[in-house]
């Protein structure tokens, strides 16, 4: 553990800028929006800005990217694909934890199944964390009942909590350490750890009414998903209020749906373009000629949801899929965010 | 920062976004979270805009026919061939010209276009691309109220009790409007869908109300009926602020029970309840398609009185409010795109302001109103076309008959086949320009990214064309047009690029929410309509009522969408499904056909025949159908022979038959 | 040649032949371009490839090639883009393949039982290489009945392999149309009644089942009432693809994905997956 003063905690940012495109949270100018977003001068992140209205999982898995392009001479009879991996070195600085925990499962869905998504392993291969503790939650959060919040504890290199004049700056990696040590970051004495789990409790305590039902919030929750013996009335009312949008699927932390397509750059080129998708929409299951295993609305929403809050989904990231971001409900123009569906789910319960 | 702030612009909502910029490609898009609309939602469309803005079917070149074959050009060859030609043709008064503009060009691009045919080619043929929908809706509220736009404002759907939904398919055509609907419903506000299908927000209402296709206008006649009857009526209100109510009220005396319930197809209980519910309401809004689909003028005009004789006009959380469905329909008529308008809804017959636009263009205007394009289809020597979407296969054989067509616009589209000339524009990211939203809001979108190859903006194009056909217009940025507009237009008068910087821009007349009767000076006059209450019936031989409209996420948008992958993907459902297009058609005929999803039929009107699948729904009522007509692949024949009949918009329905194949 | 890595970036194959099957569906033989004498990677039946044809995408298809013996090829049926711009091209040209993917066909767990085989339509495509495989290896199966249906004469598959298969010896083959028409004097009506009307084994028998969702769910409710378990028939499912490797999630059945965990399921667990099918 070590300490840095509050007024050189960017200095950490701008030692990682000599190595790494640095990203981090940044306030919009016009907007007043929080955008994790890479930065050219340190000066413009903000460890205080609310929580980025995008998790920063753009980064690591982009909205629209390309993955190869390719020509194809007919007359030659000449294929040429040429890959391209992004595996440029990049840091995650303040990434708050639901954020992080959101990374932790794309990289068990993308690197720990049967094969290993070599798209994401290169926006992965060479990258720094640091992270951010919520010394105060923001008004969505629920993440004290997903468990990924609202300090770290695994899967940054760099944890940061404010202790009010200064941070305390905990290593979660070799790679974290040696920058500590590098930057010559004061040692942090035993106690502060105390202090931290102190301002930890804290700000659980803050949780609104909501959260603050803990655990059991979600987990009743979780056992009916899995088990389906949720009534089908509840998932049409659910799958009524939904209009498609994909919103949900798009800022949530952990999801990967992607489509793939390859739009024509020239008559004989062509990209691969990799971009997120959603199973929310109905043409994500159609198949050529027409079938759609999932046709009714809400029986794609249910999947969403199943696979946030099942245990058979939780096996792929080894903890339940939702990590209590509350963007969903931020967004979602049916007014079905995961907090209210599974207010709807208990509701269900109850009766 | 590489996220730029902007305003989605595929649809009449303008909703807010962050558009994620890097080495002069936008990467993605994020809601913006304080916009007065959105309020950081967004639908599939916005969520997915960087697929159209990143597609290769852009214009990349001036093009110019020799031969036969479109070939590669220089603006200056271009813009040359295009004043050559155009010069060619008869000025003033004349058959032989036209301009068809885009309701998707910006305001600043639409006012130079108009002030192009007027000022400098002598026409007031000018006219927009898509069906003069919108223009009847303003054309009523106008009248009523002297306010040329949406009546209340979206803004204040959270404050309104009372909202009622008649046939628009919103969730699908606004979808964010839609979900300010579904929100306040859900805070409590009553909400009742009056449509001819099922629709989603029909699903989402308290009450939904299915009607017959058709009849509409005796439905509202109706509401306004009982409310009167039952002296529910805001009486003051209509005292103090309104004119004509004695007229409005003897036309729709006549309406009998019966033949509502006969006509409309529901229960003149709910309807009862349903005058009795917005009478009572504090406050109460109107939501309708307007564009492409919209009303006619005798519906429109029963809403609107139904809604004053209620005192539900010019008052908070109150509103009769044209839903639009183009990004800037409303705006475009803000221009004066029309053959008898100038800006702001100011009419070409009045002579102080002819003088004013005279005065300040230095020419001497001509005050007789042109014509429609679409009027002079078949007598048009010359035509101007800008960004126009699919509906010009309705008018193949016109166009290709025409001796000079010129096309401008960003993206490749059906009308280059038939183009001499055509002039690429950059997109709405590659220049800064105002769009204004259904409900009066105009936005500031500034320049994202540098134009692909030199291609330049359409303000820049319109002043090359203007000064090769020798006037020199002194414009040096979209801004400058802006304050032209500004100066000539009262609602306006306080729009800048500078006002409008800020998030959200600002709604005209000069900032107001909505209409305030408070505030008007004038009377609100109730709307003169007539009292005809016939609807269009099936006969024997023709037993079932084909409706025409419009269907999915697709919206107008087609030339669009069709640049777009997961937007088309949407939209494609229903094509990939039945590729020759599809007649909707309930199961109660489905079964009488003896026909399952998806079976081949025909469609027998008295003017022809066409064949079609079937999708079998019971979001139609039984004896009527469905026809989605939008789309190139789905425009027969047959439809091009009910032209008339497609005019007429949502309301539209032809007699048929139907029958197996 | 395993270190070829094609699970994201295609590696590219020519097509050396083109067959006509039936209406809209042709044959497409292939070899590898990086593969020492253009040689196919390993096969297992049951499993498929991801299909790239250059300027229009990528798509999931089959592979009908018995696995130990043939050349490498897939039958494709043109209804959308990909497989239409597929069927634009000739031979010579090339085309990318990324795999093969997914589980096949349990063949091993099989060994010593009675196989029947029941296919509608196109979906013999994906049962050819099991076919050919047991064909091959007669020896460690039981009875071996084949049960095609097909809508016309003019639609049924591998027309030059239903001779061959209706001559090998120990092989029932039945095949049948939907309706009767002149010139037909084989079997007529659907599949499923078929399957009634013959003799079959139930006791230590596998049924293999594919094809459209309509027959397959007559064809499944005949076998099981005839008593042959729900975990001793086995299909292959259709779903949306784009990966192929388990990552992109378009293929999610229930908690599986067709991709990996499939495309070979029993029909028990297809119905304990939740999904309709
Ligand atoms: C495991 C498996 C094996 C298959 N084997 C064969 C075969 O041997 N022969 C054959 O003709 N067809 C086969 N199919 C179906 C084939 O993949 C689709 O017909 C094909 O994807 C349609 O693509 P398209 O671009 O022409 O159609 P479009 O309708 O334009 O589809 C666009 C895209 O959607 C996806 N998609 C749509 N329908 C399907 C579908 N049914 N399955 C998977 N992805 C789909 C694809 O990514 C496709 O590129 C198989 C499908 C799967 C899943
Ligand atoms: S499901 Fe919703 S609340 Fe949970 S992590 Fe995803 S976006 Fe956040
Ligand atoms: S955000 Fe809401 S409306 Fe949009 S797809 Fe998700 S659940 Fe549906
Ligand atoms: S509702 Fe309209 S403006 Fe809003 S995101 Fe959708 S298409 Fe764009
Ligand atoms: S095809 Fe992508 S996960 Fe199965």
């Amino acid at each position: 553990m070590y300490l840095i003063k509050k007024s050189s905690v960017l200095d950490i940012a701008r030692e990682l800028q000599k190595e790494y495109r640095v990203y981090g949270p940044v306030v919009e100018k016009e907007t007043r929006q929080t955008m994790f977003t890479g930065v050219e001068d340190a000066a413009e992140l903000d460890l205080n800005a609310p929580i980025p209205a995008m998790p920063p999982k753009h980064i690591v898995f982009p909205h629209f990217e390309r993955i190869m392009s390719y020509t194809y001479d007919r007359a030659a009879k000449k294929a040429d694909i040429r890959p391209d991996f992004d595996d440029s070195r990049k840091a995650l600085f303040g990434i708050r934890s639901c954020d992080l925990t959101g990374i932790i499962c794309l990289d068990r869905f993308f690197l720990g199944q049967e094969f290993v998504d070599e798209v994401y392993r290169n926006h992965r291969k060479n990258m720094f964390i640091v992270a951010n503790t919520c010394t105060v939650p923001f008004k969505q959060c629920f993440c004290v009942c997903t468990d990924s919040g609202p300090s770290a504890r695994e899967g940054f290199d760099l944890n940061l909590t404010d202790l009010g004049d200064q941070y305390l700056v905990e290593a979660g990696s070799e790679k974290g350490k040696k920058l500590a040590e590098k930057m010559g970051l004061a040692k942090a004495d035993d106690s502060l750890a105390k202090r931290k789990e102190a301002i930890i409790d804290a700000s659980v305590s803050k949780f609104d009414a909501i959260a603050t039902d803990n655990k059991a919030w979600i987990s009743r929750v979780v056992n009916r998903v899995t088990t389906g013996l949720i009534d089908e009335k509840v998932w049409e009312y659910i799958g009524n209020q939904c209009i498609e949008c994909g919103a949900c699927s798009y800022v949530c932390p952990s999801c990967s749906c992607f489509n793939i397509v390859d739009p024509q750059t020239s008559e004989e080129a062509a990209d691969r373009m990799r971009t997120w998708d959603s199973c929310s929409y109905e043409g994500y299951s159609r198949m050529a000629g027409g079938h759609n295993p999932r046709k009714p609305v809400e029986d794609r929403r249910s999947k969403r949801f199943f696979c946030k809050l099942s245990y058979s989904q939780s096996k792929k990231y080894l903890r339940p899929g939702c990590v209590g971001c509350g963007r969903c409900q931020w967004v979602c123009p049916g007014d079905i965010g995961l907090p209210n569906v599974v207010t709807y789910i208990r509701r269900d319960i109850q009766q | 920062m590489n996220y730029k702030s902007g305003i989605c612009t595929f649809c009449g909502t303008g909703c807010g976004h962050l558009l994620d910029v890097r080495e002069n490609r936008v990467h993605g898009v994020f809601p913006m979270q304080n916009h007065p609309v959105s309020k950081g939602r967004l639908c599939v469309r916005g969520w997915n805009v960087h697929e159209l803005l990143n597609t290769n079917e852009r214009i990349t070149t001036p093009l110019i026919r020799k031969n036969g074959e479109l070939v590669e050009a220089s603006y200056d060859e271009a813009v040359s061939f295009l004043v050559e030609n155009l010069s060619k043709y008869k000025k003033d008064t004349s058959d032989e010209i036209g301009f068809l503009a885009s309701p998707r060009s910006s305001n600043e691009e639409n006012y130079l276009l108009m002030k192009l045919a007027r000022a400098v080619f002598r026409t007031n043929n000018i006219c927009l691309d898509s069906d003069p929908g919108h223009r009847t809706t303003l054309d009523v509220l106008h009248a009523g109220t002297g306010m040329a736009g949406m009546l209340g404002s979206l803004e204040e759907i959270s404050k309104s009790e009372f909202l009622m939904v008649v046939g628009i398919d919103i969730t699908k055509q606004n979808p964010i409007i839609g979900s300010e609907l579904h929100k306040a419903a859900r805070a409590g506000a009553t909400m009742v869908t009056i449509d001819t299908r099922n629709t989603q927000i029909a699903k989402l209402s308290k009450d939904f109300l299915q009607i017959r296709p058709g009849a509409y206008r005796i439905a509202m006649a109706y509401l306004a009926k009982v409310m009167i009857d039952e002296n529910l009526h805001d009486a003051d209100f209509v005292k103090r602020f309104t004119a004509g109510y004695e007229g409005f009220a003897a036309s729709i005396s006549s309406l009998r029970e019966s033949d509502v319930e006969e006509k409309t197809g529901i229960p003149a209980d709910r309807l009862k309840e349903t005058a009795r519910a917005l009478a009572r309401a504090r406050s109460a809004m109107v939501f309708f398609s307007s564009g492409i689909s919209g009303f006619d003028r005798d519906t429109i005009s029963y809403i609107y009185n139904l809604f004053l004789a209620a005192g539900k006009v010019g008052r908070e959380g109150c509103g009769v409010n044209p839903i639009t469905g183009i990004n800037n329909l409303q705006g475009s008529y803000d221009m004066g795109i029309a053959p008898d308008l100038l800006t702001g809804f100011q009419p070409l017959s009045d002579g102080a302001v002819l003088e004013k636009f005279g005065k300040e263009w230095g020419v001497k205007l001509n005050g007789a109103p042109g014509s429609s394009v679409y009027d002079l289809m078949d007598r048009l020597k010359a035509m101007v076309v800008v960004d126009h979407d699919e509906s010009i296969i309705r008018n193949v054989s016109e166009i290709s008959k025409m001796e000079f067509v010129a096309y401008i616009g960003a993206f490749r589209n059906n009308f280059m086949n038939y183009a001499h000339v055509v002039l690429p524009v950059s997109t709405y990211i590659e220049s800064d320009g105002t769009f204004t939203n259904t409900e009066r809001r105009v936005q500031l979108t500034r320049k994202k990214i540098e134009p692909a190859k030199n291609i330049i903006p359409g303000w820049q194009l319109y002043v090359k064309i203007a000064e090769k056909a020798g006037v020199k217009w002194s414009y040096g940025s979209p801004a400058d047009v802006m304050n032209e507009i500004a100066k000539l237009t009262p609602g306006y008068a306080s729009i800048s690029h500078d006002t409008l910087s800020a998030i959200g821009g600002m709604k005209w007349p000069n900032g107001a929410a909505r209409f305030d009767i408070e505030k008007s000076g004038a009377k609100a006059a109730f709307a003169p309509t007539i009292a005809n209450f016939a609807v269009p019936v099936a006969s024997q031989e023709y037993p079932i009522l084909l409706m025409i409209g419009e269907s999915q996420h697709y919206w107008h948008q087609n030339n669009l969408m069709k640049k777009t992958n997961l937007p088309l993907r949407e939209y494609n459902a229903t094509l990939l499904l039945y590729p020759q297009g599809y007649v909707a058609i309930s199961p109660q005929n489905a079964k009488e056909l003896n026909v399952r999803d998806r079976f081949p039929v025909k469609i027998t009107s008295p003017y022809g025949s066409m064949e079609a699948m079937v999708q079998v729904t019971d979001k139609v009522k039984p004896n009527t159908a469905y026809v989605a007509y939008f789309v190139d692949e789905m425009v027969t024949k047959f439809f091009m022979e009910h032209k008339d009949v497609l005019k007429r918009g949502e309301d539209s329905t032809i007699p048929v038959r139907i029958a197996k194949v | 040649m395993s270190e070829i890595q094609n699970l994201t970036i295609p590696e590219i194959a020519t097509i050396t032949e083109i067959k006509d099957e039936i209406v809209d569906v042709r044959t497409f033989y292939l070899s590898f371009d990086a593969r020492t004498g253009g040689e196919a990677p390993k096969i297992k039946s049951g499993q498929f490839v991801m299909c790239t044809v250059f300027g229009a995408g990528e798509f999931a298809v089959s592979l009908p090639a018995c696995p130990e013996n043939d050349r490498f090829h897939l039958t494709v049926r043109r209804v959308g883009k990909v497989t239409n711009a597929l069927h634009a091209l000739s031979a010579g040209d090339k085309i990318g393949i990324r795999g093969p993917f997914g589980n096949g066909f349990p063949f091993e767990e099989i060994k010593g039982k009675n196989i029947i085989y029941v296919a509608g339509g196109i979906g013999l495509i994906p049962l050819r290489s099991s076919i050919m495989h047991v064909m091959r290896n007669k020896d460690e199966f039981g009875r071996i009945l084949l049960f095609l249906g097909a809508r016309t004469p003019q639609e049924l598959m591998y027309q030059y392999n239903l001779e061959e298969w209706k001559a090998a010896p120990g092989f029932e083959t039945y095949i049948t149309i939907d309706n009767p028409v002149p010139d037909w004097d084989g079997e007529t009506g659907f599949v499923h009644t078929l399957i009634k009307k013959k003799n079959i084994p139930v006791k230590d028998t596998v049924a293999f089942v594919c094809g459209p969702p309509m027959m397959f769910n007559a064809v499944i409710k005949e076998l099981t009432e005839m008593g042959i378990g729900e975990e001793n028939i086995i299909s292959t499912l259709e779903r949306h693809m784009k990966c192929g490797i388990g990552k992109c999630q378009h293929c999610a059945i229930g908690r599986t994905l067709v991709c990996t965990d499939g495309p070979v399921y029993t029909y028990r667990q297809i119905k304990t997956l939740g999904e309709q099918i």
